[in-house]
C-alpha cells in the first residue's frame, strides 16, 4: 500500500525592503548614466541578487549567478538589432522589413540562449536552475506559432501563450528534476475571452457615456484599461503557475484582482508624483505581493526532497554555456 | 570568536550549519562531524546588498550562506580584506540623494548640450544617399497623406523656380535645391525643407504676398534648415529622447511619456529656427536683398495663421494675451522676437 504523503504549504516569503533598495538603485542609476549606459549590466546583477537574495522558500534564499559581461555582450546584441532596424526602417520601409524578418528569424534561437542564461544562473540551496529546450521546438513556439497567430487574426492568440509556456516550463529543471506543467489550452481561452468581454463592457459604456453626452467622463476610460492590464496580470501568472509542478510537488499563485489593482494604482500615482524616485519601492512592493501569494504545496517532507536533489549535469557541458549564452532581456 | 554559517555543497540541496573560523591562509567550516578548509585565495566574498545573507563561495565548488553582517565584516576587517567604494555608496542614504541630485543635473547636461551636439554630429555626417532617400521617402509619404497637386499654372511655377536658382549658395552650402509646388489647403501657408534639399512650396505661402523677393527670403530660410540638416537632427534628438523616456517610463503609460517628449521638442526647433532664420539672413545678404524681407512675410505668415486659428479656437482678443504661452509651446518662436532679430530698423520703427 502507498503510503499517503501530508501536504504542506510553504509560501515565498519577501524580505527586501523599498528603503535598502532605493540607496542601491539609485547609485546604480547614477552609474549607469555617467556611462551612458554601460554601468546597467552591473546594475542589473545587483538588482537580481538583491531580488533573489530576498526571495526565500522554506527558510532558504535563492542566488542569482549572472556576470555583467555576459549581459552587457546581451545588450550591446539587442541594442545593435534595435539601432539597425530603426536606422533601416527610417531609410526604407522595405528594407526595414527585410531586417525585420531577419531579427525575427534569429529571435527564437537568442531566446533560447537567454532562458538558459537566466535559468543556469539561478540557484536555491547551491543547486542551479536549468533549461534543456531544443532550438527546434523553440522556432515552432516563439516563431510558427505567433506567424500563424497574426494570420487567425489573433484567434490563436490565447493557444500560442499556452505553448510558449508549456515549453518554458515543461524545459525548465531544478537540480535533475525537471517542472511540469498541465494548463491546458482551454483555460488559457477561457481568461482571454472574459478579458475580451470586459472590453466591450468598457466600450459600450464609453459610448453610453458619449451618447448622454458626458464626454469628459472618458478621463475614467484608463482607470477602466488599468482594471482590465489587472485582470490579465492576475488570472495569468495564477493559471499558469496553479498549473505547475516539480516533480511529485506543486505550485500555487493566489492573486487577487483587488490588491493587485490598488498597488499599481498607488505605485502609479507615486511614481508620476515623484518623478520616478518612487520607482524602487513600487517594485519592492508589487515584488512582494506577487512572491507572498505564491508557494508551493509540497507532497510530505520538502527538504527532504531537496536533499535528495543533485546537481544536473548538462549535456552541453557549462562552458558552451558560459560562451555562447547571453541575456537579451532589457 | 566564531561566525555561523549555514554550507552547501553545490552537489545537493542539503543545509548543514558550520563555524567559520581563520586559520592562517584558510577559512575553516567546522560541521558536525567534518572540517574543510578553504583557501582564503579560492573563496569569492558577495558584495554586501542591503541586509541580504552574504555568501562565501568556494572556487572548488560549495558555498556559505552568512546572516551576521556585523560578525562576518570583523572577520573581513581581520583579514585586512577591505570593500570597495561603491559598498559604502549603495547603504548611505546621503550618498543616495546626493546621488538623485547627480543624475537630474547630468540628465539636463545630457539633454541641453549631449543630444544636440551628437545628433548635429551625426546629421553633418550623413551620406547624400541617406539624405536622399529620406527626402524622396518623406515626400511621397507626405503626397499620399496630405498634398495635392499646385494649382499655380506652369510658367508661374517656372518664374519662382528661376527666381530661386538665381539666389546664389553661400561658399559652405553642400546640397542641390529645387522646389516642388503643392497645394494643401488644411494647412495654411507654409513651405518646408526635406532633407535631400527639396522645397516644397505650398500655394497659399505663394499668394499670401505679391513680393516675389519675399518668397526668396522664405526659401532661404528654408535652405538654412536643409543645410543645417534640421529634418534629420530632429529625427535623431526625438527618436532617442523617446528611446529613453520608454526606457526609464517602463510601466507607466505611453501617453505620460510623450507629453514631456512634445513639450521638449519645441525648444529644440525654436533653436532651430532661429538657426535657419539667421542662415536666410546671411544668404539675403550674400545676395544683396534685405534681411527685412523675411521679417515682413514672416510677419504674413502669422497674420494668416492667426486669421485661420480665429475662426476655430481662440478669439481674436485672447491672441495676443495668449503670446506667451504659445511662444513656449509653439515650434515657431514668437514672430515679434525674430523680426526685431532680423530686421532691428523696422521693428524699431513700429
Amino acid at each position: 500500500m502507498q503510503m499517503q504523503h501530508q501536504q504542506h504549504e510553504h509560501a515565498f516569503e519577501f524580505t527586501g525592503n523599498g528603503r535598502e533598495y532605493f540607496k542601491i538603485w539609485i547609485v546604480n542609476l547614477l552609474l549607469s548614466i555617467l556611462t551612458l549606459g554601460i554601468y546597467s549590466a552591473w546594475a542589473k546583477v545587483r538588482r537580481l541578487q538583491y531580488f533573489y537574495r530576498n526571495t526565500r522558500l522554506a527558510d532558504a534564499g535563492f542566488e542569482y549567478h549572472g556576470t555583467p559581461l555576459a549581459i552587457l555582450k546581451g545588450r550591446f546584441i539587442a541594442f545593435g538589432l534595435l539601432v539597425v532596424y530603426s536606422v533601416a526602417g527610417g531609410l526604407n520601409p522595405l528594407l526595414g522589413i527585410v531586417i525585420a524578418l531577419l531579427i525575427a528569424a534569429v529571435m527564437p534561437w537568442l531566446i533560447v540562449r537567454s532562458l538558459r542564461f537566466k535559468l543556469h544562473n539561478s540557484s536555491y540551496r547551491g543547486l542551479r536552475f536549468a533549461f534543456a529546450g531544443s532550438d527546434g521546438a523553440a522556432y515552432t513556439v516563439f516563431l510558427l506559432f505567433p506567424i500563424l497567430t497574426v494570420l487567425s487574426l489573433y484567434l490563436l492568440a490565447p493557444f500560442t501563450h499556452q505553448q510558449i509556456k508549456q515549453y518554458q516550463h515543461r524545459n525548465s529543471m531544478f537540480g535533475d528534476t525537471f517542472f511540469n506543467f498541465e494548463a491546458s489550452v482551454g483555460s488559457f481561452y477561457g481568461i482571454y475571452l472574459r478579458m475580451l468581454g470586459l472590453l466591450v463592457v468598457l466600450g459600450i459604456l464609453a459610448g453610453i457615456l458619449v451618447a448622454a453626452g458626458l464626454p469628459f467622463m472618458l478621463i475614467l476610460l484608463p482607470i477602466a484599461f488599468l482594471f482590465v492590464a489587472a485582470y490579465l496580470a492576475v488570472r495569468l501568472p495564477n493559471l499558469i503557475w496553479n498549473a505547475t509542478g516539480l516533480g511529485e510537488h506543486t505550485f500555487y499563485s493566489r492573486l487577487e484582482i483587488r490588491p493587485y489593482l490598488w498597488i499599481s494604482f498607488t505605485n502609479l500615482l507615486g511614481i508620476v508624483f515623484t518623478l520616478g524616485l518612487y520607482v524602487p519601492f513600487a517594485t519592492v512592493r508589487m515584488m512582494r505581493y506577487k512572491l507572498e501569494s505564491m508557494g508551493l504545496l509540497a507532497q510530505g517532507d520538502l527538504a527532504e526532497f531537496v536533499a535528495g536533489q543533485a546537481q544536473a549535469i548538462s549535456a552541453t557541458g557549462e562552458e558552451t554555456a558560459e560562451m555562447f549564452d547571453v541575456d537579451i532581456s532589457l | 570568536m566564531v561566525l555561523e554559517a549555514r554550507y552547501f555543497d553545490g552537489k545537493t540541496a542539503a543545509a548543514q550549519t558550520v563555524s567559520l573560523m581563520l586559520d592562517a591562509h584558510d577559512l575553516v567550516l567546522r560541521g558536525s562531524g567534518f572540517e574543510l578548509r578553504w583557501p582564503l585565495g579560492e573563496v569569492h566574498i558577495s558584495e554586501r546588498l542591503g541586509s541580504t545573507p552574504c555568501l562565501l563561495t568556494y572556487a572548488g565548488g560549495g558555498h556559505c550562506e552568512v546572516i551576521d553582517h556585523a560578525e562576518l565584516e570583523a572577520l573581513l576587517a581581520r583579514l585586512g580584506t577591505r570593500r570597495s567604494w561603491l559598498d559604502g555608496m549603495q547603504h548611505s542614504m546621503v550618498w543616495a540623494l546626493f546621488a538623485a541630485a547627480l543624475i537630474v543635473l547630468s540628465l539636463l547636461a545630457a539633454y541641453r548640450y549631449l543630444l544636440p551636439w551628437g545628433a548635429e554630429a551625426i546629421a553633418m555626417h550623413a551620406p547624400g544617399g541617406v539624405l536622399q532617400q529620406m527626402g524622396s521617402s518623406t515626400l511621397e509619404t507626405l503626397d499620399r497623406v496630405m498634398l495635392q497637386p499646385s494649382k499655380l499654372d506652369a510658367a508661374r511655377q517656372q518664374e519662382l523656380s528661376d527666381a530661386y536658382a538665381r539666389l546664389k549658395p553661400l561658399p559652405d552650402a553642400q546640397l542641390q535645391y529645387r522646389i516642388v509646388f503643392r497645394s494643401a489647403p488644411g494647412m495654411g501657408a507654409n513651405a518646408f525643407a526635406l532633407p535631400d534639399g527639396t522645397i516644397v512650396m505650398l500655394d497659399e505661402l505663394v499668394e499670401l504676398t505679391k513680393d516675389d523677393n519675399e518668397i526668396i527670403a522664405v526659401l532661404a530660410h528654408e535652405r538654412g534648415h536643409v543645410e543645417r540638416r534640421h529634418a534629420l537632427r530632429m529625427v535623431l534628438q526625438s527618436s532617442a529622447v523617446g528611446l529613453v523616456l520608454t526606457w526609464y517610463m517602463g510601466d507607466v503609460s505611453s501617453l505620460l511619456a510623450t507629453l514631456p517628449a512634445v513639450v521638449v521638442q519645441a525648444k529644440y526647433s525654436r533653436d532651430m529656427e532661429n538657426e535657419a532664420d539667421e542662415y536666410a539672413e546671411r544668404t539675403l545678404r550674400h545676395n544683396a536683398l534685405s534681411p527685412c524681407l523675411l521679417a515682413s512675410i514672416l510677419d504674413k505668415l502669422e497674420a494668416s495663421h492667426l486669421a485661420r486659428n480665429a475662426g476655430k479656437r481662440l478669439p481674436a482678443t485672447e491672441a495676443g494675451k495668449g503670446d506667451e504661452v504659445l511662444d513656449y509651446l509653439s515650434s515657431h518662436p514668437a514672430t515679434k522676437e525674430r523680426a526685431s532679430q532680423l530686421c532691428p530698423a523696422e521693428s524699431s520703427q513700429r
